[in-house]
């Protein structure tokens, strides 16, 4: 007996132009068993004496009558509640009379693709039979709003009812909910939905539509088209943290796609509206979003980027390019390793980012494809280098989440060592540390697996996700490296770097080395250096670079005379523990930066925003030869304690000389002249008035400003401007 | 013979029109065939030769829909030109310009 699910739906197809009916067959009829009638007669004879047919599509011109009759017939019978019909017609006007006459739906001519022919016709019958809705309530028993099945088959026939009106689809989110459910309880979660859900019932009672909570505070509002939803989303926004509580609590965020595209499935008009909502997800200024051009540009960019994937992997399309890692632990810094990083030569677009195609990339696993490519043009790179400049230097690769579920990754990457001869040290592999906080006893099999066969294990992006400290302890790792996000973060608005430290403790506790990426500045590399980085690589030192270019690096490294860069696991190790050991940038004796760490940071100071102040201890040397120096130093240091109090922590005190002390000022320029000499002179009363410290020091100063200076070497002109001053 | 390469060379948009075909090039080139056996080619000529509008539109308007199935692009142009300057009309309307196009396509369609 054959299975009653599989056995095919029948449908009528109406049809007098031949061409245009054996186009409808070859679509559906894998799908479903086709009936025929070429004329009205015969099709009203079949709608009525066949029972179980599931759909009628119909064109609308006949050779006997015309297919709007049949409609009507249909629809006055009563005979359209069980059968639906699909208009086939190529007019406008037709599609939308037909639409209130009672017809499900209408495909237009020249029909469109077969995938959207199927998907209306199966919508339709699916619809009918209310199969999709099958085992679902009405309305969501929280709120009272439409559930989402029933709101989709529902704006559907809102659409059928106002067939003229233009409708927007809106989607509101709370930011953060879990947080809300989590802190505050779930009994107050749900009552802030209730509360939100009662303003949104409240707008489409008055302006028409209807509204769902589509899952947890996920809420779609389809609504007549208004130009602002701003007194909108104020007006839900505006006590839904309740009685008391403070309003901050409860955040939201919109998304608008206005005036729809009756075309699109119902679906999609609310993606578009959550895409639009999606880019104010982490904005604290901005709430509402509209679908507007930009971004359906955009999304039609990601869409035309994932067509063309394959043919830029055929073509060779993507280039790899080189970051060089700096090894900073020394007085001098040495070129340790390299980042592979990939660029897309779009022939189209031009060099598209990685910024942009890697996330859409990682969303639908095409990261795999792309990985595997940037690792096997690396591991050519490498043995290319060792074979015609004799150099042998190690690069990191990503190897992405998906990567890690890939049963052959490690003997894919490991052959690849084979094929192209290579150690195992000469491919580091990166792997982000989410990655390790998803499915970890997985992810740590396969990283312990690939450390067994020799590779070395980078976590990249360290800081960005989610670890516990006692996990970390356990993780099979050769080193850390940090987010970007910690390194701008840290030094942006002043220097808070707090943080960092706190990040680059938790390695020092496991043990292994730090890599910062990111690096921009000479003041970021320093304080880097100072807290115990390793590694480091970014701007300041290059931006990653084609090979040819890269290659550059090595020779310069080759004429230093080393021609072998090795990440041995030993030395890597090591490096963690004598990072203290550096302290060539500070004055052994009051702990001040020294002249070293001054001209570093002077010479990478955005001179038009810098200013620089030279103090003189005038008397330093009297108070040396009269009260010995440690007590002539104790002035300094105290005089530096004072400056300190009166500067900002991100100014720089360097000791110049025994008498000499430069404060680096930045983000400052001449219009702040009268806070700076103010600040001077607050000093200067504090040294007079100091009562705990080493009595009788006498000031100079000379104060510059980058911005109003000819002199390139603010020093010299601060120096000028010292002497000046004394004469 | 008809190939999709005729057809290309023809004019046809063929990569639409294969579309609906679900890629399937003989099917295709079979519709084409039995296109070109339809009886509106024929009722078309015949009712504007007998100044009849209105069955004129009815068989333009038929033949429209299957030739923009099959993206008969240089036929299904000059046939939509037709559809529309009949629609609505009791008289019939000059189309002395634009039935020699539709024609001499069809002509040049039969010819491959």
């Amino acid at each position: 007996m054959k299975d009653f699910k599989s056995e095919k739906k029948k449908i009528l197809i109406v049809e007098d132009e031949r061409v245009n009916l054996e186009l409808l067959k070859i679509v559906l009829q894998n799908d479903y068993e086709i009936l025929t009638a070429e004329d009205g007669t015969r099709a009203l004879d079949l709608i009525d004496n066949e029972s179980s047919l599931s759909l009628v599509l119909l064109d609308l011109n006949l050779p006997d009558m015309s297919g709007m009759d049949i409609l009507k017939g249909m629809s006055e019978s009563e005979k359209l509640d069980n059968l639906p019909v699909i208009v086939l017609t190529a007019e406008k006007e037709a599609e939308v009379e037909s639409l209130n006459i009672g017809a499900s739906d209408f495909i237009s001519k020249p029909y469109p693709r077969p995938e959207v022919i199927k998907a209306r016709v199966n919508r339709t019958i699916e619809l009918s039979e209310g199969r999709m809705i099958i085992g679902q309530t009405e309305n969501d028993s929280l709120t009272g709003l439409y559930t989402r099945e029933y709101f989709y088959s529902y704006c559907d026939r809102y659409d059928t009812k106002h067939p003229d009106t233009e409708m927007d689809a809106l989607v509101v989110n709370i930011n953060h909910f879990h947080f809300i459910n989590e802190r505050y309880g779930r009994k107050y979660a749900d009552e802030v939905l209730q509360r939100i859900a009662e303003k949104i019932q409240a707008h489409v009672d008055e302006h028409g539509g209807l509204a769902s909570r589509r899952e947890a505070d996920n809420f779609v509002v389809y609504t007549p088209h208004i130009t602002d939803y701003t007194s909108l989303l104020e007006d839900i926004s505006e006590g839904a943290s309740g009685d008391g509580k403070d309003e901050s609590i409860v955040r939201l965020r919109m998304g608008v796609y206005p005036k729809v595209d009756k075309n699109l499935e119902i679906e999609r008009r609310f993606d578009r509206a959550k895409m639009a909502s999606d880019t104010v997800r982490s904005t604290f200024t901005k709430a509402i979003a509209i679908y507007d051009n930009a971004l359906h540009e955009s999304s039609q960019f990601s869409e035309q980027l994932l067509i063309d994937f394959s043919r830029a992997i055929e073509e060779e399309q993507f280039v790899v390019h080189y970051q060089p890692k700096y090894d900073i632990r020394g007085d001098e810094m040495v070129l340790s390793s390299a980042e592979a990083l990939v660029r897309w030569k779009h022939p189209e677009f031009g060099l598209v980012s990685p910024g942009v195609f890697i996330d859409l990339f990682e969303k639908n696993g095409l990261i795999q494809q792309l990985d595997s490519y940037v690792w096997r043009s690396s591991a050519r790179q490498i043995s290319e280098w060792k074979n015609v400049l004799g150099i042998s230097v190690p690069v990191s690769v990503n190897v992405s989440r998906v990567d890690m579920f890939d049963p052959s990754l490690v003997d894919d990457i490991d052959s690849l060592i084979a094929e192209f001869d290579l150690n195992h040290g000469d491919l580091i592999l990166e792997v982000t540390e989410s990655a390790y906080t998803e499915d970890s006893e997985h992810i740590i099999g396969t990283v312990q697996e690939l450390r067994d066969r020799g590779f070395f294990i980078e976590m990249d992006d360290f800081g960005s996700g989610y670890s516990s400290l006692n996990m970390l302890s356990n993780l099979p790792i050769d080193a850390l490296k940090l987010d970007m996000q910690f390194i701008r973060s840290a030094f942006k608005n002043g220097k808070n770097t707090r943080m960092l430290e706190i990040v680059i403790e938790i390695a020092e506790s496991l043990n292994v080395p730090v890599i910062a990426e990111g690096v921009e500045t000479a003041e970021q590399l320093f304080t880097l250096k100072q807290m115990g980085c390793d590694i480091v690589q970014g701007y300041y030192f290059s931006k990653p670079v084609p090979e040819n270019e890269f290659e550059e690096f090595l020779i310069e490294k080759q004429e230093k005379g080393s021609d072998e860069i090795r990440v041995e696991r030993n030395k890597y190790r090591k490096l963690a523990h004598d990072r203290h050991v550096y302290d060539a940038m500070h004055d052994p004796v009051t702990g001040l930066y020294n002249g070293s760490a001054f001209d570093f940071l002077i010479y990478d100071s955005d001179k038009d925003h810098t200013a620089l102040l030279l103090i003189e201890l005038s008397n330093y040397d009297e108070i040396s030869k009269a009260k010995g120096s440690s007590a002539a130093n104790r002035s300094v240091i105290r005089a530096a304690e004072m400056l300190r109090d009166v500067f900002r922590a991100s100014d720089f005190i360097c000791r110049l000389k025994n008498d000499e002390v430069g404060v680096i000022l930045s983000r400052i320029d001449s219009s702040h002249r009268e806070i700076i000499e103010g600040k001077i002179h607050q000093f200067k009363e504090a040294v007079a008035s100091d009562e705990q410290g080493v009595s009788g020091i006498s000031i100079n100063y000379g104060l510059v400003f980058g911005d109003e200076e000819n002199e390139p070497d603010l020093f010299k002109a601060a120096d000028r401007a010292l002497k000046t001053k004394k004469n | 013979m008809i190939t999709i390469d005729a057809l290309k060379e023809f004019g046809a948009n063929t990569e639409e029109g294969l579309t609906r075909c679900m890629g399937m090039e003989e099917f295709y080139i079979q519709l084409v065939g039995t296109m070109l056996n339809d009886a509106n080619f024929e009722k078309l000529d015949s009712a504007v030769e007998a100044g009849d509008a209105v069955a004129a539109f009815e068989a333009a308007h038929a033949l429209k829909g299957a030739l923009g199935n099959l993206s008969l692009t240089p036929i299904c142009d000059p046939v939509s030109e037709i559809t529309e300057r009949l629609r609505g009309q009791t008289e019939m309307p000059d189309l002395s310009d634009v039935m020699p196009k539709y024609k001499e396509a069809l002509e040049r369609l039969k010819a491959l």
